[in-house]
């Protein structure tokens, strides 16, 4: 049953298929580094939305939406508009292009983020693996 | 005359007379500035039987409209000639701070003919230009070139751009320095200036420049911040533009072993983040530039210590790392120093000592030919002593001076080559992102990534404003048309003089223009000029004797990888080409523009010079394919 994004659920669900994911284990295992999504009000979405994301070693340690964006401060921020978010995970929009085209703010060290390029994309791609429901953007 | 001073400094080495020459409104509309107008303005002396190392070889440093104003990255310069590589048009442009400092010099461009009958310098200050003897300066380094005129003329803010010994030995791929490193590299203008016992140019101004519109700050303050807050930006500033070596090797596109394998096990040793967290100790910049691509490192010991210095970009890096297989960043910034300060450029000389090192293993050469040095791969010092000789054309050095092809040639190895029409490729593999196997072809300069650096697209550097989406990057379909408007982006570019380091919406170069000049371009006329440009150039070179057998790779790139990511794939250059030459408007059986082609673009006396008495017969053939 598809999983509303962006919710708690959501990044629960997202939890459980890192951590089942042998394939990440591997290529994420020396990654170390906590992740926010700041998903931007966008169609029916109207509130800012916070999801945090625990990486460590190949695994997720911890997920759940934040009731207050501001609550937590993480090695790594992806901003962006609901659109954005939901291209990315659909599989329509490529990651790097987001961030090289401006559609995808990231914050955090680029140094660790370019040295570990491998690691996000398969990240990048795990998400997209949750049986996902969008809210309609426009 | 907003945006321009509108006029050049011409300088006669052989007379030693130095006067002024305005350059025509009309071509600063229609070519912008920097390389696209100077080709306008070298069109009539370039012709096919011109020795690019004899004194009649005009040699043009050109600014751009922005060159100087403190836009986002425009603090860049070009210099242009016949090339001694290719003997064909030639262009390179250059950060640091020389560009901005001729525009305050009072000039757009500074223009040589001739040849001095002893080593000179040329001194610039505020309008005021004089020829001195360099004679106590030939033979030295780039950086201590630098350092003594300094102490000659205005002290440390004179800007000085010079050439070391290789400049002076003319090898065709020696380069032009000036700052703390910042190379106009390609295509040999640092021997087009020995030829001519021109050590440099050093320059000291003082005059504002002319801006059309007030609101000229005010976008300039935003496309900074704009820029300075970008992601592409931050990944330079923290990593050089060496940061995405680990993507790049991961994709394939990053060559190994002199071309022949993908996958270099030690890459983030050598990488910009690998640089970042072991020898970086600070960036540097080109004049008013928020992005700070630069580095400088320390290496603090070992048999390659040395104080803080130059640390190395992406293409020496690869070029000395894994091109070489060598993963030591200490020596790679060791070799890279080695050949600024001698003053060649380190994508040729990398390429060839890569070429060295398999005609060696193939027993094409031997002890015999390299003065007793055995040629081993991953060993700096084998590299650095093929440098030495090189720069003093010794031993195996004799052939090696000549390039790449010539030395192929002389070896009866052309099919190990990796070149395209005499230039060394840069770094960006075409199995591995296609659209680069199209750019290295068509290229005005030959295998050259800076008239298109289109595998940033290839990973997702669209640009929907211009027409330039994104296609997988192993296609071969689909490329052609993008590929061109890309060429003709970055055309514009090359005019400005914009970093292409620099993720600017071309939109926000449009309005930065206008308001510059006052020329108040609609943006497909701004996009148009980058097309004019890439024309003209094209039709120069066609003027020099290329033919649309030019058009072509070597043998390396359309031999697949059998492993990594490009593994099987290569670039399927007919499908490319032919639809390719329809975008350009370009003809299929000769490889020029046709005249409909040239006459769209208002260029009317390049398609009278180049098709002759044939141009009725060719007006109305112009392919269907052709964009407007």
């Amino acid at each position: 049953m598809p999983i509303p994004f962006p919710s708690d659920a959501w990044a629960e669900a997202v939890k459980d298929v890192i951590n089942s994911d042998v394939e990440y284990a591997q290529v994420a295992h020396k990654w170390e580094g906590d992740t926010i999504f700041f998903i931007e009000p966008e169609g029916s979405l109207t509130n800012p939305t916070a999801l945090y994301l625990d990486l460590w070693h190949g695994e997720c340690r911890e997920a759940r939406e934040l009731s207050d964006p501001n609550e937590k401060k993480a090695a790594f921020t992806l901003t962006a508009p609901l659109s954005v978010f939901v291209r990315i995970l659909q599989g329509k929009l490529d990651p790097m292009q987001a961030m090289i085209t401006r559609q995808l703010k990231v914050s955090g060290s680029m140094v660790y983020m370019m040295k570990n390029v491998p690691t996000v994309l398969k990240f990048v791609k795990t998400c997209a693996k949750v049986d996902s429901e969008f809210p309609t953007v426009n | 005359m907003n945006g321009y001073l509108g006029k050049l400094l011409t300088v006669n080495l052989t007379t030693g007379h130095i006067a002024e020459q305005p350059i025509a409104p009309a071509h600063l509309r229609d070519f912008v500035g920097g390389a696209s107008l100077a080709a306008r303005l070298l069109y009539d002396r370039l012709t096919p039987d011109l020795d690019p190392l004899g004194p009649d070889n005009p040699l043009l440093f050109m600014t751009g409209p922005l060159t100087g104003s403190s836009g986002p990255a425009v603090g860049r310069y070009t210099v242009c000639a016949k090339s001694p590589a290719t003997g064909l048009w030639a262009e390179s442009n250059c950060g640091g701070f020389v560009g901005p400092e001729i525009r305050f010099a009072r000039y757009d461009g500074i223009l040589f003919t001739g040849r001095a009958a002893s080593p000179v310098y040329l001194w610039l200050k505020d309008g005021k230009a004089e020829l001195r003897d360099a004679s106590h300066l030939w033979g030295g380094d780039t950086y201590e070139t630098q350092s003594r005129i300094k102490q000659e003329t205005a002290g440390p803010l004179t800007r000085v751009a010079c050439i070391g010994p290789a400049g002076e030995r003319q090898i065709p791929f020696a380069l032009i320095l000036n700052d703390h490193g910042r190379v106009a590299g390609r295509t040999g203008m640092g021997a087009v200036m020995g030829s001519k016992n021109l050590k440099a140019v050093a320059v000291r101004g003082s005059a504002h420049l002319p801006i059309a519109n007030l609101a000229f700050k005010e976008l300039r303050s935003r496309a900074n911040v704009e820029l300075r807050n970008d992601n592409v930006t931050r990944v330079m500033r923290e990593t050089g533009s060496a940061g995405a070596a680990e993507y790049f090797n991961l994709l394939g596109s990053m060559p190994v072993r002199y071309y022949s394998r993908s996958g270099f096990d030690e890459v983030s040793q050598v990488s910009g983040a690998g640089m970042a967290e072991t020898i970086l100790t600070g960036v540097s910049t080109c004049h008013a530039c928020v992005i700070a691509c630069g580095r400088k490192v320390i290496i603090p010991d070992g048999p390659y210590q040395r104080g803080e210095s130059k640390g190395p970009e992406y293409e020496t890096i690869v070029g000395f790392g894994p091109n070489l297989e060598i993963s030591d960043l200490a020596a790679i910034t060791h070799l890279g120093q080695l050949c600024d300060s001698a003053g060649v450029d380190t994508i040729s000389m990398s390429n060839i000592i890569g070429l060295a090192f398999m005609m060696y293993d193939s027993g094409v050469i031997t002890t015999a030919d390299t003065g007793g040095v055995e040629l081993r791969w991953g060993d700096a010092r084998t590299a650095e002593s093929l440098i030495q000789q090189t720069i003093h054309r010794q031993h195996l050095g004799e052939w090696l001076a000549k390039g790449a092809r010539e030395c192929a040639r002389h070896f009866g190895v052309e099919e190990m080559v990796v070149q395209v029409n005499g230039l060394e490729a840069a770094y960006h593999d075409p199995r591995g992102v296609t659209g680069m196997g199209l750019v290295y072809a068509t290229s005005p300069r030959g295998a050259c990534h800076n008239q298109s650096d289109y595998f940033l697209v290839e990973i997702g550097g669209s640009m929907a404003e211009i027409g330039v989406e994104m296609v997988d990057r192993l296609a071969s379909a689909g490329k052609a048309e993008s590929v061109a408007r890309h060429q003709w982006w970055r055309t514009l570019n090359n005019s400005l003089v914009m970093c292409v380091f620099a993720n600017v919406p071309p939109v926000t170069a449009f309005n930065l223009l206008n308001a510059a000049t006052g020329f108040d371009y609609t943006f497909d006329e701004f996009f148009r000029c980058g097309e004019r440009g890439w024309a003209l150039k094209r039709a120069l070179n066609n003027r020099l004797g290329l033919t649309a057998e030019n058009d072509k790779l070597p043998k390396a790139f359309l031999t697949p990888y059998a492993e990594g990511g490009a593994a099987g794939n290569v670039p399927d250059m007919k499908v490319m080409l032919s639809k390719y030459y329809a975008v350009q408007g370009w003809d299929q059986a000769t490889g020029r523009p046709t005249p409909a082609a040239l006459a769209r673009l208002g260029l009317h006396e390049v398609a009278a010079d180049l098709w002759g008495d044939n141009i009725r017969n060719q007006v109305s053939e112009e392919p269907s394919g052709a964009t407007q």
